[in-house]
């Protein structure tokens, strides 16, 4: 939890006037959509077409600021000429998001350290200068969400530009950044907050595991089992990490027809087979269990020893879209059973 | 009042690649061919001996690609490209003259100044002699910074063998100690048989001295390291370079991650005490 740089009370019918504001002034604004059944981050124009209730969006905050698919350069070849290439500006338009969760704008800061620990990354950081998130505080959670065993929790207020809790009549709204003061300049009714207000309890999401111990089985079983089983249940399809917040790899390849084209990187995934597979036959990590581990030991192990941060947020995406009903949580509970085993301590 | 863009403070160009011109190329072994180079806005590359560079060839993709010429030879660089997948066959059909795309160079390179004033031992398997004459070369081209120089490369056959306009350079320095091996010979080779550690085994090094800088398959680093150890050279004092498949080069994209490494910027040159525990390293 980050200490707010301001806090502000309003009341009800605040978010329907900033959506319309912002509107009118030509902003463009996403918020979580039904549509057929999916809840998902979409352009709204009035308040009205926002989910009235939903735990989270089907796919995760990753896409709005890194696309399933984008362009990164276009190619053209005259007939007889030399090939002829040119960058493309990444769209990046001014973005208010309004209804994200705790849990993937955590994630944000995954991503934000991927993007730019060495190089920056082009078009993750344009824009990602021009998007303002505001979160709002999980009043709901269901059975796969586990943010209070890796991360802080449906009220954590990390990650927000502004960030929302709900009360019985408006809500509290903490301004967390400069961009969220900026955004607080378009939010009508708006007083100073007294320090008296109640927010509406959030979500309880209970410690499932613990996430030192398991990094501590995990630094001594790279050769275990435990990944053969692990990977019993893995088809490899890739649909957990396309709809996890943090996962972040990508492919990048050239679509072309007979005379130019371009080049888009796609998201991909270290579960394929393909993901390490050299040109000449070597693969690095040739089975499914080598890429089972190397998922769970990323999010756990190796991006805490590179970074210093977990790459799980706990949002539950991954248990709720594998079709072989894989439960990361189950796994992790298994983990810290096997290290209290080992330990001696159980 | 509306919301304004903003800009950051990314690099511009980080996935555009720079046009390059292919001055020369040459057919090295019939599954390799060089290629020599020039950035069409005429600067040199500035590559260390030891880095890579992202190809294009547009409507391909990209292809990471060890150079092969040592950067004390100005002007122009050398890729050595086996005709093995889909970017580099088509590679091989361009002529002189045809533009490709260059990003990088990326990753960290051999460390000259750590290896100057000591013994290098070179060790190349295959096509990865490749990287290694990147290096060799610039040892040779500053050979007063650097003290007794050993070159070992094997090959499956004589068929595969690389540069032998230059291999036959480095037999003739009185500077250099350079022995070859191939695993099976053919009617008209005269020369050793046998895997490379067989080279190592009749060689005369003073591990406490020498650094020995190996570049191969994966099965060669096996045994390779083996023999290595089997003659007291310290961990630290063995330095590989790795293969991965690379796609940005620049830790991003994730196909090089190997424990909590990105092989395409903390490498692809490793000091072997790095990474000997790590299991997905050969």
């Amino acid at each position: 939890m980050k200490e707010p740089e301001q806090k502000l009370v309003v009341p009800n019918g605040w978010l329907e006037a900033l959506v319309r504001k912002l509107r009118v002034q030509g902003t463009r604004v996403l918020a979580p959509v039904e549509r057929d059944g999916a809840v998902d981050f979409r352009e709204i124009n009035s308040a009205d077409e926002m989910a009235a209730n939903y735990v989270n969006t089907r796919v995760p905050l990753k896409e709005i600021l890194f696309p399933r698919t984008e362009t990164i350069l276009e190619f053209d070849q005259p007939s007889g000429g030399d090939v002829v290439f040119s960058g493309v500006e990444a769209n990046a338009a001014p973005t208010i998001v309004i209804g994200a969760r705790p849990c993937d704008l955590s994630a944000i800061g995954v991503l934000d350290t991927v993007f730019n620990w060495d190089y920056h990354d082009t078009f993750y950081g344009q824009r990602r200068a021009n998007t303002t998130f505001v979160g709002v505080a999980c009043r709901e959670a269901d059975g796969n969400c586990f943010c209070g065993s890796v991360a802080g929790g449906a009220g954590e207020n990390e990650g927000s530009d502004v960030f929302v809790r709900p009360t019985a009549d408006g809500a509290l709204l903490e301004i967390m950044t400069e961009r969220g003061k900026k955004l607080a300049q378009s939010i009508d009714d708006a007083a100073p907050a007294a320090g008296k207000e109640e927010p509406l309890p959030v979500a309880a999401t209970e410690e499932r595991f613990d996430v030192e111990k398991i990094k501590g089985w995990l630094d001594d079983h790279f050769d275990d089992d435990f990944w053969l089983d692990v990977s019993l249940k893995c088809l490899g399809c890739g649909a957990c990490s396309y709809l996890c917040p943090t996962c972040h790899c990508f492919d990048i390849v050239d679509e072309s027809d007979w005379r130019g084209g371009e080049r888009r990187r796609n998201w991909d995934c270290c579960s394929f087979a393909l993901f390490t597979l050299h040109t000449s036959g070597h693969n690095p990590r040739p089975d499914q269990q080598s890429r089972c581990r190397n998922r769970l030991m990323h999010k756990f192990k190796y991006f805490v020893e590179r970074f210093g941060r977990r790459a799980c947020v706990g949002c539950g995406r991954c248990i709720r879209v594998c079709g072989a009903g894989q439960n990361i949580v189950n796994v992790l509970i298994d983990i810290t059973r096997a290290e209290a085993a080992t330990s001696g301590s159980a | 009042m509306p919301v304004e863009k903003t800009a950051c403070s990314c690099s511009e160009k980080l996935y555009l690649p720079r046009p390059a011109t292919i001055v020369k190329v040459r057919q090295v072994t019939p599954t390799e061919k060089l290629f020599e180079l020039r950035l069409d806005d005429g600067s040199d590359l500035g590559h260390q001996p030891g880095q890579f560079v992202e190809v294009s060839l547009f409507g391909y993709g990209e292809a990471p690609i060890s150079v092969s010429s040592s950067p004390t030879r100005k002007g122009t660089f050398e890729l050595c490209v086996r005709a093995a997948g889909s970017l580099t066959n088509a590679m091989h059909k361009l002529p002189e003259g045809a533009t490709i795309g260059i990003r990088g160079p990326y990753g960290n390179g051999f460390d000259t100044e750590q290896l100057k004033g000591k013994d290098i031992l070179f060790i190349g398997g295959g096509i990865g002699l490749v990287p290694l004459r990147s290096l060799i070369n610039y040892v040779l081209d500053n050979r007063g910074d650097y003290g007794k120089t050993t070159i070992l490369y094997g090959t499956k056959s004589p068929a595969e063998i690389l540069f032998t306009d230059e291999l036959k350079a480095w037999e003739e320095d009185p500077t250099v100690d350079f022995r070859m091996t191939v695993d099976r010979g053919d009617e008209n080779w005269t020369g050793h048989i046998g895997v490379i550690t067989t080279l190592l085994e009749d060689l005369e090094t003073g591990p406490a001295t020498t650094y020995a800088v190996v570049v191969g398959p994966p099965i060669m680093y096996k045994f390779v390291l083996l023999s290595l150890r089997s003659q007291d050279f310290r961990d630290d004092h063995v330095i590989v370079s790795l293969e991965r498949r690379m796609k940005c080069g620049v830790g991003k994209c994730g196909h090089c991650q190997m424990n909590s490494i990105y092989v395409c910027q903390d490498g692809p040159v490793f000091n072997y005490a790095r990474i000997k525990d790590f299991p997905e390293a050969f």
